[in-house]
């Protein structure tokens, strides 16, 4: 009897291409969309039409090293484009509304450091929570967090320094006895 | 770098590695306070982002790229169907039309006439000069020149729509079927094969020459269609003659 050829066998090398960066990447997609938006369920959303995007134009992608800041580029143009389109708020995370009470925040941390770290994150507005997201999930320098955000690099540093600033003013005033090592 | 440019770095870019930030933080303890605290935040910071992600959301993903990629292919394939389709429909209507067109061509027409006609090129007895000249006359024809000597049939056949003068010319042995079509104007020589005959359209003043042959070797055509454009157009056309030699040969060599 025949063994059976592995599945993989009759896959095209840009439909390998696509599950290996698919596979790669969607976590990070996820975690980077949900910070954004602050809801699973559109989180979830931009993903998929983040990297069905991805698989239309994935020709376009000449280097690996440069799929991630290529990916959470698509990402934050189809978050745009949503915003634009079904008027999303979101900056009403830090307006005072409560904060989404969903799986991703249903952990054993919920009451610990991580759990108000993530509160305080939820809070803090889109323009400091932007470039902090890109900074601490997506890897990115200030240099290339400016690039993307089509800003200049010390206006970038800038708010990066006030992200951390506002967390940590949140953090202090929930708990004031933390002492988190910001300047 | 001193210790306010120190702190805002470390508040912009915690895990910077540039030298002069690094150098800093190694000579002042209050910075590498600093600099150490900022690196246990930002662990915390980075474990908080990390949330829990769905189960099976790649593979979700997966499974709508595929479906909608499956779902385009099979509508691309129907495209391609429909264009193929297409494709042979508009193959089939230009055949027909060009079939159709072909068929009423004088080449196809006279072609088509030959197999009733076709004993004629045995004919090996020359005709005399009144024949011929009665033969034009029941087209209401007269020649304007000589009458080509070697003609073995003459007679006035329809072909097609077209009301001819069917002649046989020999040419040291070999037959060539003239036809001769009064009215028809052609405006330049060509030569065609159709089958196992090959022939020759010539442009006459007033009509055109339609010459004939299956006979293996060389057919002298150029011969037969000087001697009939003398005997038709008049004598004065044999300059012409030559000239449409030299244009038929080229037409010959064209690729």
């Amino acid at each position: 009897m025949r063994a059976a050829a592995p599945v993989s066998a009759g896959v095209s090398p840009r439909q390998r291409q696509f599950d290996a960066l698919a596979r790669a990447h969607s976590t990070d997609l996820y975690r980077f969309a949900y910070w954004l938006c602050g809801q699973q369920a559109l989180a979830q959303d931009l993903v998929q039409e983040t990297l069905l995007r991805a698989w239309k134009s994935l020709d376009s992608l000449k280097d690996a090293a440069a799929a991630k800041p290529w990916l959470l580029t698509i990402l934050r143009r189809e978050h745009a484009r949503l915003y634009e389109r079904k008027r999303l708020d979101v900056v009403e995370l830090d307006a005072g509304h409560e904060v989404a009470e969903d799986g991703a925040w249903a952990s054993p941390e919920r009451h610990g450091d991580a759990a108000e770290l993530r509160e305080a994150m939820s809070k803090l507005p889109h323009k400091y929570r932007e470039p902090l997201l890109l900074q601490v999930l997506g890897g990115m320098s200030c240099e290339e967090i400016a690039a993307e955000l089509g800003q200049q690099p010390g206006a970038v540093m800038t708010q990066l320094f006030r992200a951390r600033q506002k967390l940590k003013s949140m953090l202090q005033g929930d708990r004031p006895e933390v002492q988190l090592g910001l300047p | 770098m001193d210790c306010l440019e120190f702190r805002r770095r470390l508040g912009a870019e915690p895990h910077s590695r540039a030298s002069d930030f690094l150098a800093h933080r190694d000579i002042c303890a209050g910075c590498a306070a600093a600099w150490q605290q900022a690196q246990s935040f930002e662990r915390d910071l980075l474990g908080a982002l990390q949330i829990d992600v769905p189960a099976g959301l790649v593979d979700r993903v997966l499974l709508a790229q595929a479906t909608a990629e499956r779902r385009h292919g099979a509508r691309r394939r129907r495209v391609a169907f429909a264009l193929a389709a297409s494709l042979l429909l508009a193959i089939g209507i230009g055949g027909y039309a060009w079939h159709r067109v072909d068929a009423t061509s004088l080449p196809a027409l006279a072609v088509a006439h030959m197999p009733n006609e076709y004993a004629t090129l045995a004919l090996a007895q020359p005709i005399s000069a009144q024949a011929i000249e009665a033969g034009f006359a029941g087209r209401g024809l007269a020649l304007a020149g000589p009458v080509p000597t070697d003609v073995t049939y003459v007679h006035d056949c329809p072909v097609g729509p077209y009301k001819t003068v069917h002649l046989v010319s020999r040419v040291d042995g070999m037959s060539v079927a003239v036809l001769y079509v009064p009215d028809k104007m052609l405006s330049k020589q060509r030569d065609f094969h159709r089958g196992d005959w090959r022939g020759r359209l010539v442009p006459l003043a007033r009509g055109t020459l339609v010459m004939l042959t299956d006979r293996t070797g060389a057919p002298p055509f150029d011969a037969v269609a000087r001697d009939w454009r003398m005997a038709i157009d008049g004598v004065g056309a044999e300059q012409t003659a030559q000239a449409d030699a030299v244009a038929s040969e080229v037409w010959r060599l064209a690729p």
